[in-house]
């Protein structure tokens, strides 16, 4: 039985339909890469896994349970279990860096302040972010923010990671870095992972399987490469990030020549 | 035309309802989630720092004021009758039955209610409330409750800091200007009151608490879109609870005061 089950998911907002039927499994210790163009319903998928969307039909089940028709006392059972990084990192702003990671720690395991104290400086250490634990999230940058948000997601040592969008605005050194963290929680403590990204490179290192959202509907989950080599047209067109294509709704802008083609 | 009105009534009727439902939905929540663990005794205590200690000047400020403008006027009133003695035992009366009470419910409305709807709204329009849910917490019990219960308790006091500001506030008019004896001050103030009236005043702050968290909690928890949001919450609160508490004020005093 997969760990995560996604079932005939539809989500609409008004006449917005974001996402129909969408259909995902991920095994137990799987690391799936979800790619797909901006606005797809890339986090909406995220949220209606981790129970903050309510599916217009279909289902979520994680180890077999429907996210939607658990109680509330349930719900935050399952919670305990998965990590969640934000688009926008959510840091708690009233709160230090410190006590950011630290939340979960302190309120669902029973240990010492030094041994929370500990682990907190272990995961910020993870993400380099090692001597900002006094600050306030508004002193922070927009990848600084990332980071810790990513520290918080994996100090309770989740079984379920979800991760939107980890690496946008990270430098390229960086990226590499949340790359391998993210492989060696999978190999290390056998973590499952969804990762929304939109750079093709670490999306290929850490992925078992890569999934293509397009218009709302999964077009494509697969490994990476069978997923290099698939003939879909908007595949190959994300795959060059190319502007011509049918990947867009609308006619991109014409390419302007800057150079005189050599004959 | 006659259908559409009938139409846009019920329509209205039933958003009304929605919202009421709604409400007492959440505060049905945070009153079953006081009990639940953990408890968190520093976030408590947070609170009891921003609602109480930080309102002490705004509640002694307005206290003082309204207890001598009060007094100004029934010091005025009653010499048209030549019955200036009257005038500290109704002073009393007013500060201890109405005035302490319902000016400590009002500015505390928009001093603490609305500070509640700007940060919960903040918190939810940045995702922040989303997190404590990703991180296993309910929102009602990290937020709500230690609000709640910091506002039943600090009301309450901080009514009784106003009657006993008032107090003076009646003293500086009519012993420092009026020239009434303080011995006869001190005495009529109380003359028409019975300990049941404090009784009565520390009931009405206890719920004035409860409105006025719980409404500032749900205008900030229920804020949507952006900035704009987050500047409706805490002007919705403070009139809702106002509103509610000059209401509840009334119904009260009609169901106490028998
Ligand atoms: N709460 C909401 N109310 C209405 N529409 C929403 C809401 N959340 C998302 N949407 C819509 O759903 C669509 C998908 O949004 P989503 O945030 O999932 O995109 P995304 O794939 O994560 O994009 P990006 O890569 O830019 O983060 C968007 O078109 C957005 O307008
Ligand atoms: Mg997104």
């Amino acid at each position: 039985m997969a760990l995560i089950d996604v079932v005939n998911l539809s989500k609409a907002f008004g006449p917005k339909v974001v996402l129909s039927n969408v259909n995902l499994q991920v095994q137990e210790g799987e690391s799936l890469v979800v790619l797909g163009g901006s606005g797809t319903g890339k986090t909406v998928l995220l949220r209606n896994i981790m129970g903050l969307l309510t599916p217009d039909s279909g289902h979520v089940a994680i180890e077999g349970k429907i996210i939607a028709q658990l109680s509330r006392k349930e719900l935050f059972k399952v919670r305990q279990s998965i990590g969640m990084c934000f688009q926008m990192a959510a840091l708690f702003d009233s709160m230090t860096v410190f006590e950011n990671v630290a939340f979960g720690l302190r309120r669902h395991l029973e240990i010492t302040e030094d041994e929370v104290q500990a682990r907190v400086e272990e995961c910020l250490s993870l993400v380099g972010m090692k001597g900002t634990d006094k600050l306030k999230p508004a002193e922070l940058s927009g990848g600084m923010k990332r980071r810790v948000g990513f520290a918080r997601a994996i100090a309770l040592k989740p079984k379920i990671l979800l991760f939107d969008e980890p690496t946008t605005g990270l430098d390229p050194v960086m990226t590499d870095v949340i790359g391998r963290v993210i492989l060696d929680l999978k190999h290390e403590l056998g973590v499952t992972t969804i990762t929304i990204t939109h750079d093709l490179k670490s999306a290929f290192e850490i992925a078992d399987r890569i999934a293509l959202l397009f218009r709302g509907e999964c077009i494509a989950c697969e490994p990476p490469a069978a997923f290099k080599v698939n003939p879909h047209p908007v595949i190959q067109q994300f795959l060059r990030g190319d502007a011509d294509g049918p990947f867009l709704q609308d006619p991109p802008p014409p390419k302007r020549r800057t150079q005189e083609a050599h004959p | 035309m006659v259908l559409t009105f009938i139409d846009k009534t019920g329509a209205s009727v039933l958003s009304a309802l929605d919202t009421a439902g709604d409400f007492a939905t959440l505060a049905g929540r945070t009153f079953a989630a006081i009990f639940k663990r953990p408890f968190d005794g520093k976030n408590l205590l947070n609170q009891f720092q921003a609602v109480g200690v930080h309102s002490l000047p705004v509640v002694i400020l307005t206290s003082v004021a309204v207890s001598m403008v009060f007094a100004v006027q029934l010091a005025f009133g009653f010499r048209q009758f030549q019955a200036e003695g009257l005038a500290s035992q109704v002073e009393g009366l007013a500060i201890v039955r109405e005035l302490g009470p319902v000016i400590t419910g009002l500015m505390l409305s928009g001093r603490i209610g609305s500070a509640m709807a700007a940060e919960l709204g903040t918190m939810q329009v940045t995702e922040q409330i989303d997190a404590l849910e990703c991180l296993a917490t309910d929102p009602i019990h990290y937020l709500f409750v230690p609000r709640f219960l910091a506002a039943i308790v600090v009301v309450p006091l901080l009514t009784v800091v106003s009657i006993y500001v008032g107090f003076w506030g009646g003293y500086m008019i009519l012993v420092g200007v009026e020239g009434q004896s303080a011995y006869v001050y001190g005495h009529e103030f109380y003359k028409l009151l019975a300990f049941r009236d404090l009784r009565i005043a520390l009931y009405k702050a206890f719920v004035f608490g409860m409105i006025i968290s719980l409404v500032g909690c749900w205008r900030g928890y229920r804020t949507q879109g952006g900035a704009e949001g987050v500047g409706n919450a805490p002007t919705s609160s403070v009139v809702t609870s106002s509103l509610w508490i000059l209401i509840s004020d009334f119904f009260l005093t009609k169901l106490l005061l028998v």
